[in-house]
């Protein structure tokens, strides 16, 4: 890194002597040149962008099935051809903790790269302490004078400008912005809709209905292999603690982990709903209802149990699972249909009180600029370009001619995207020439997300996944240092206890009469004073 | 003293090439061992990357205090424990086992192709064997189906908090088997024939041969070995440990290694995981010191 700086710094010098006698680059110059050789002397050190930076970001799992780094996707190129600017993208390796393990260990060595693009809410300690101990900086003043498109976009859209800051006021990245509403419902329940209908069977809406249906896809071999090898439902457990990807505790009128009502704040697992939900899916585990893995299940595995014609009931994508496992089974399992259902309840015509919605800005994608970036309104400069017309289009769409052509005054992707000659899903597809299959520090738009889906099942699921009150999430508030460290203290404890605990009630392993135990245990944890804690958060960011 | 410095003053001289080709084995060692160690101090520090180990606040032992009051600090203490003295007493010696077994195979080819086979998941890489393990040990996997012939139910072996130790140590013994008796055959075959001859002689049987000539033959060997292994007592395989984990076993998966992980590197408590690390590091050199010390009052055998 340090050699790196040397190096810039003596670009920096070489080009601002050329500059002398070299008239301002023209980026288009700079473009044939690829921005390559400093002895160019096109892109000066008085452009308006970065000769060149470095880019930490993780490589998505579509993306890295065709490339290496994010330097060959196309709406980069096309960025470097308009702005000169050479990025360095650096991808951590591996997925899941081992990135965590990378971004933290960057920023405790202070090798930083001038910009980060991570989810700033789970970084330890969160974005005002990021700022506040010199690791990223406040971006408020740079975007005022720098980001044009950016302030345009804040300007239009108050709300969102009062998500990205922190109590402070302070802005610390370039968000992920979801567009449109209809974005924001992306995963539920998925069913097998072929399953049911050969068995006769309605779509379930309630907990008991949900039992029936389970209950027949265990005995009535649905499959039809002759074999009792069906799973009636899958319930992983990294989402059982999550209440934005399994919305299954809205049925019992609560969220885990914090929630609010009516302005105060509650801590789900140690509500008497809480030891209701588990009991239920205690009954259903010991049943054989649920997935005996579930305690283990990862991506991988799931697949594999879909696309063994095995799994009845699962949580799951619009795309990502209804759109993708419809279009691989459909030669090898005749009639093969996934549909949405809709969350459960537990009365009759009760709407849910969670389902999936996901916020206008979901922390993660965000890209911050370090204290080691040497210049950074020129980055500010080139991360605008996003926020504008012809970014958005170029991070959401690609280009023109060959990943979309405009029709009806409307952005429509290719063939090219929709049916890839070297197999690739849409995604994959996608991966190679945009950002908006999966996220960026952009705005994304409604349509790069309605044409992934090519089924109606796709477009029911959004109609069907929407429907709950959703009143009790929390929004995304900011910690300072010190409220963050003791919560971090607090919930790291806890999270370790319950995950275990969690997995055991439903196993069965540890008795359910023992619950009130576990809430004495998550009290001497230190719970009371944690939901003190986001209470003041919670009022601070309503005050906002 | 002052004799010993001027010797040490001629031998230097005398031996300068020698001393000048352990230059780089003393700059490894200072550079990457005893050179982090400048970086412990933030055991007793709270760490703030932006000030570095110099500008970050000292605190006292609040970390070490924070640690031992932890509801978790029985728990992997324990594993930690128990995992070592397990492997201690049931992979430590297989080892050895091994070796005399090997000895005692008197078939050139034969015994080549056991000692091969059993070197070999010596060589895979750690994320294979695990890989390996998940697979075998499935619900639907290789040691269910067996089970399942005769008759029995099959076993969550890699979910279920009872099975980790014994999981764990089989594949250990798996994986070093071969490798760790390397040692012990290079000790035997530097047995000096005679004596096996002198033993025949007096008509000792071939398992009395392994006991009164072999085995002591290579007691001082074991001894090495077993102070070396109590060197490493505290810090088994963690590597494995976290390929094999989840929160359903970290009941008795949790070791203090793993902890220092997870509240270190994940959870970026640089501090109190030094912290955790550095008590670690405080038991395994008593433990080596008291095994030196003990090795050297029972026998000749010694490290230093």
């Amino acid at each position: 890194m340090k050699k790196n700086q040397g190096k810039k710094a003596a670009l920096i010098a070489l080009s601002s002597v050329l500059t002398a006698t070299v008239m301002a680059g023209c980026s288009s110059d700079s473009a044939k040149e690829g921005g390559t050789a400093p002895q160019s002397g096109t892109s000066s050190s008085t452009s308006e962008y970065p000769r060149a930076f470095s880019y930490w970001v993780e490589l998505d799992g579509d993306s890295a099935i065709s490339m290496k780094s994010f330097s060959e996707n196309a709406a980069y190129k096309e960025m470097e051809k308009i702005t000169g600017t050479k990025v360095d993208f650096k991808h951590p390796t591996g997925g899941g903790t081992q990135v965590l393990e990378q971004f933290n260990l960057m920023v405790a060595s202070r090798n930083l790269t001038d910009v980060i693009q991570t989810n700033w809410f789970n970084v330890a300690r969160g974005p005002q302490n990021a700022i506040d101990e010199g690791t990223i900086i406040r971006l408020n003043d740079l975007i005022d004078k720098h980001a044009p498109n950016f302030k345009k976009y804040l300007a239009e859209h108050p709300e969102v400008a009062s998500m990205i800051k922190t109590d402070k006021g302070d802005i610390y990245a370039f968000p992920f912005i979801r567009g449109d509403n209809k974005i924001k419902v992306y995963y539920g329940p998925v069913i097998r809709k072929d399953w049911l209908d050969k068995l006769g069977l309605e779509a379930p809406t309630t907990i008991n209905e949900w039992e029936k249906v389970l209950v027949a896809f265990r005995d009535k071999d649905p499959n039809g292999n002759g074999k009792n090898d069906e799973i009636p439902f899958l319930l992983e457990v990294s989402t059982v603690r999550n209440d934005l990807l399994n919305a299954m505790i809205g049925a019992w009128g609560i969220l885990d982990k914090f929630y609010q009502k009516d302005g105060k704040i509650y801590y789900g697992e140690m509500q008497p709903e809480f030891k209701d939900f588990l009991t239920t899916m205690q009954r259903w585990y010991k049943d054989g209802l649920i997935d005996k893995d579930f305690a283990a299940v990862d991506g991988k595995l799931k697949d594999a149990k879909t696309s063994n014609n095995q799994l009845g009931v699962l949580y799951g994508f619009s795309s990502g699972t209804i759109g993708k496992f419809t279009d691989l089974m459909k030669d090898t399992v005749p009639g093969f249909k996934m549909a949405a259902l809709p969350h459960p309840t537990l009365r009759e015509g009760d709407t849910p009180a969670a389902g999936m919605i996901s916020p206008t800005y979901p922390g993660e994608h965000s890209v911050a600029i370090t204290t080691a970036a040497k210049e950074p309104e020129k980055i500010v400069k080139w991360l605008d370009y996003a926020y504008g017309p012809e970014g958005h289009m170029l991070f959401n769409f690609g280009i023109k001619g060959q990943s979309y052509d405009i029709v009806n005054g409307k952005p429509a992707y290719t063939d090219t995207i929709k049916s890839d000659p070297n197999k690739l899903t849409f995604k994959q597809a996608q991966a190679q020439y945009m950002r908006s299959h999966y996220g960026g520090p952009f705005v994304q738009d409604v349509e790069s997300f309605l044409q992934q889906m090519k089924y109606q099942e796709q477009f029911d699921s959004l109609e069907i996944w929407s429907k709950a009150k959703n009143q009790l999430q929390l929004p995304l508030m900011t910690l300072t240092a010190d409220e963050s460290k003791k919560l971090a203290s607090i919930m790291n404890d806890i999270n370790t206890f319950s995950d275990e605990m969690i997995v055991k009630f439903i196993m069965g392993t540890e008795p359910i009469d023992n619950f009130p135990q576990y809430v004495d245990k998550l009290k001497k944890f230190g719970i009371e004073e944690a939901i003190k804690i986001q209470q003041t958060a919670f009022d601070r960011y309503s005050k906002r | 003293m002052r004799s010993y410095l001027i010797r040490l003053q001629k031998d230097l001289l005398k031996n300068k090439a020698i001393y000048f080709m352990l230059l780089p084995v003393l700059a490894y060692y200072l550079i990457f061992q005893y050179g982090p160690m400048y970086g412990l101090q933030i055991a007793f520090k709270d760490f703030i990357p932006a000030k570095g180990f110099l500008g970050s606040p000292w605190v006292g032992f609040k970390h070490f205090e924070d640690f031992f009051g932890s509801v978790y600090f029985g728990r992997i203490l324990k594993n930690t424990l128990l995992l070592s003295l397990y492997s201690l007493v049931f992979f430590f010696p297989t080892g050895i086992i091994f070796a005399l077994l090997l000895n005692e195979i008197k078939g050139r080819i034969f015994r080549k192709a056991v000692q091969t086979i059993s070197y070999m998941p010596h060589f895979i890489s750690m994320v294979v064997i695990v890989g390996m393990m998940f697979d075998f040990l499935a619900r639907d996997g290789l040691v269910n189906n067996i089970i399942a012939m005769f008759g029995l139910e099959p076993v969550s072996f890699m979910r279920s908090p009872g099975w980790f130790r014994t999981t764990y140590i089989s594949s250990e013994i798996w994986q070093n088997i071969g490798w760790s008796s390397i040692v012990y055959l290079a000790a035997i075959s530097s047995i000096n024939p005679s004596l096996y001859e002198a033993a025949r002689m007096d008509g000792a049987s071939r398992w009395k041969q392994m006991w009164h000539v072999t085995l002591p033959g290579i007691m001082p060997t074991v001894t090495i070995m077993f102070i070396l292994f109590i060197g490493k007592f505290m810090t088994v395989g963690f590597e494995k440990i976290i390929l094999m984990y989840n929160p359903v076993i970290y009941e008795t998966a949790d070791v203090i290694q793993t902890f220092v992980y997870r509240k270190g590197i994940l959870e970026a408590n640089y501090s109190y995981s030094a912290a955790v690390g550095l008590f670690n590091a405080a038991i395994s050199f008593t433990l080596l010191i008291g095994a030196n010390m003990t090795a050297k009052r029972l026998g000749e055998t010694k490290l230093w």
